[in-house]
């Protein structure tokens, strides 16, 4: 396969995966920030949710304040933010087309449909109703996709580097979610059990559609440290950190089979899993969580460097 | 290094026991140098499984057959990626602080020859650590003449140490009972060891020590072969003593007449190029 195949092919599911994630916090924040001003405090919602997404100073380039309009119209709409949902999906669509032929017809049209019908919503929703429904169909063309990509490609190496894409994704994803929320995850948390912080976990694990999870694998109310707990460790968890990592590894294992070589990117990829696996939540908190989070952010992009460099250029 | 691994403990019975029940610590965890590509434990008899992680952060299993059966095979077999590290092993699960690693156990206690032996090896070494550790290892190794023979598994280091003979696990031992008396945390590692000279089937395990110096970490020591742990070594299981780490500890109601029969086998997987 040609380096700039599988190049599309990566970055093609990251795109996806990305637009997913932005309209997964958007909503956690809709809902977070439609609470009376006594349950949630006086923080603001909406700057975290920029900060969440990684690009806090182009957003301040373009505009004063965080607010409910202003971040959704840069998260979702803006042609300026290269990382907005919009931006996404058609650079998803750009990439897709370069690589027709190595998608099968069902992710063709799934991610072509996607961007005909982003259209349809113009400059964007101007109602509260109006923008609930875009972020859902978000994240239903998501679905759409993967479910395509999951349900139709061979199980070649086409098919790992596009999951390859998803899974680091992800990993940042989650690990910018922990990043941005990791001080009402700390145990020592003075107001342990408020209101405040119940609505802001509940919104942690939505942004992550974990909250029925949780509840499976804990059997308790919401505690922050098995909140983490559940996003970093749990390898049954599919968005934590460990999940993604088991199938990092997974992906690359079969390019390094495939290939009959292996090198920086599998390395890198199996000392993060073996990182998370030898981990206990204990330690973590021990050696601080925000360290770990911040750590783990630059091992993953440094994994995503070196399958650039090892397969992508 | 890509290493295959197949153990196979096979227990024959003349008169068939009535239940056994066995702790295995035959599973590998992945650390820097290290990573399990696949691994599984196969029993020759349908019973619950349960795997767990002792205190030592080893992953272990449980497991009660029900008999009777006149034979009764633990099989494990994987594949493990290994790396050259200098014998630094960086990573791994660690559960306590070095300085648990300085307890004494039954079969590590030092007696005044061991001891006399230390101090003279600390003697010709200086005081830096690692140097210290290497003189020992060198010391062991001529030392005690590798001898599959005299010793058994419950021959403790004193023993093995008057004797001058004994196997991989007698000469950990030595070394482990030497090096604490001086006070190093060591501790005690059984695994696997792609032997260079190309043999594939071997009679048991491997086992070597580890010892931590300060600002390094742990380090594999393996006084059988007067070698710092390479990539070749593959690390299955801790403690603080060969008990602690033994691959199979168990026990059986009724029957008699056991023998047991241990199968090992380590090979070079189908070669890889690093790029």
């Amino acid at each position: 396969m040609l380096s700039r195949t599988a190049d599309n092919l990566f970055w093609l599911s990251r795109y996806v995966e990305r637009a997913e994630y932005l309209a997964r916090i958007l909503d956690a924040t809709q809902r977070l920030s439609a609470l009376p001003l006594a349950y949630v405090g006086s923080s603001n919602e909406w700057e975290s949710a920029v900060l969440t997404a990684g690009c806090s100073n182009a957003f301040f380039k373009l505009y004063d304040e965080a607010n409910e309009e202003n971040v959704t119209d840069f998260l979702a709409f803006s042609t300026a933010n290269s990382s907005s949902i919009r931006s996404c999906f058609e650079m998803a669509r750009s990439n897709a087309r370069s690589v027709r032929t190595a998608l099968t017809m069902e992710m063709w049209d799934a991610i072509n449909g996607t961007w005909l019908e982003l259209k349809r919503f113009g400059n964007g929703p101007t109602t509260r109703e109006e923008t609930s429904r875009f972020l859902r169909w978000v994240q239903e063309s998501s679905l759409r996709y993967d479910g395509s990509a999951y349900r139709t490609m061979l199980r070649n190496d086409a098919y790992w580097f596009s999951r390859l894409g998803v899974y680091v994704e992800r990993a940042d994803n989650t690990a910018r979610i922990l990043d941005v929320k990791y001080h009402l995850l700390l145990p020592d948390n003075e107001r342990v059990g408020g209101p405040l912080d119940y609505f802001q976990w509940a919104a942690i694990l939505r942004s992550v559609s974990a909250l029925t999870a949780y509840h499976w694998v804990y059997r308790e109310s919401l505690k922050p440290w098995l909140v983490a707990d559940l996003l970093i460790l749990r390898e049954e968890m599919p968005r934590s950190l460990a999940s993604c990592y088991e199938a990092i590894v997974r992906n690359l294992d079969q390019l390094g089979g495939a290939y009959g070589r292996q090198g920086a990117a599998q390395r890198q990829a199996r000392g993060l899993r073996t990182r998370l696996q030898n981990s206990k939540m204990d330690g973590i908190f021990q050696r601080g969580l925000h360290e770990f989070i911040s750590e783990f952010i630059t091992e993953n992009n440094k994994l995503g460097a070196a399958v650039t460099e090892q397969f992508l250029i | 290094m890509r290493i295959r691994v197949s153990h196979t403990t096979t227990y024959h019975y003349d008169t068939p026991p009535k239940g056994v029940t066995q702790l295995l610590r035959l599973t590998p965890r992945n650390h820097e140098g290290q990573y399990v590509l696949n691994w599984r434990v196969d029993l020759s008899e349908d019973c619950l499984l349960h795997q767990y992680e002792d205190a030592f952060g080893n992953v272990a299993h449980t497991f009660t057959a029900d008999g009777p059966f006149d034979e009764l095979k633990v099989a494990v077999e994987g594949e493990v990626d290994t790396s050259d590290t200098n014998g630094l092993v960086a990573g791994a699960v660690e559960r306590f602080p070095p300085s648990m690693f300085l307890r004494d156990t039954d079969l590590t206690q030092a007696d005044s020859a061991i001891a006399e032996f230390a101090a003279a090896a600390r003697a010709s070494a200086g005081d830096d650590t690692l140097s210290v550790l290497h003189a020992l290892l060198t010391a062991v190794n001529e030392e005690i003449t590798y001898d599959t023979d005299p010793t058994q598994t419950v021959t403790t280091a004193a023993q093995a140490f008057a004797l001058k003979r004994g196997v991989c696990q007698d000469l950990a031992h030595i070394y482990i009972a030497a090096a604490r008396g001086l006070g190093i945390p060591v501790r005690y590692v059984g695994g696997h060891l792609y032997r260079a000279d190309g043999v594939i089937a071997q009679d048991a395990g491997h086992a070597w020590a580890e010892a931590y110096v300060e600002k390094l970490g742990w380090i594999g020591f393996d006084p059988a072969n007067k070698l710092c742990a390479t990539d070749a070594y593959v690390r299955v299981a801790i403690g603080l003593d060969y008990l602690g780490a033994a691959p199979v500890r168990g026990t059986r109601y009724g029957g008699s007449g056991e023998t047991l029969k241990v199968a090992v086998q380590v090979d070079q997987s189908q070669w890889q190029s690093q790029s």
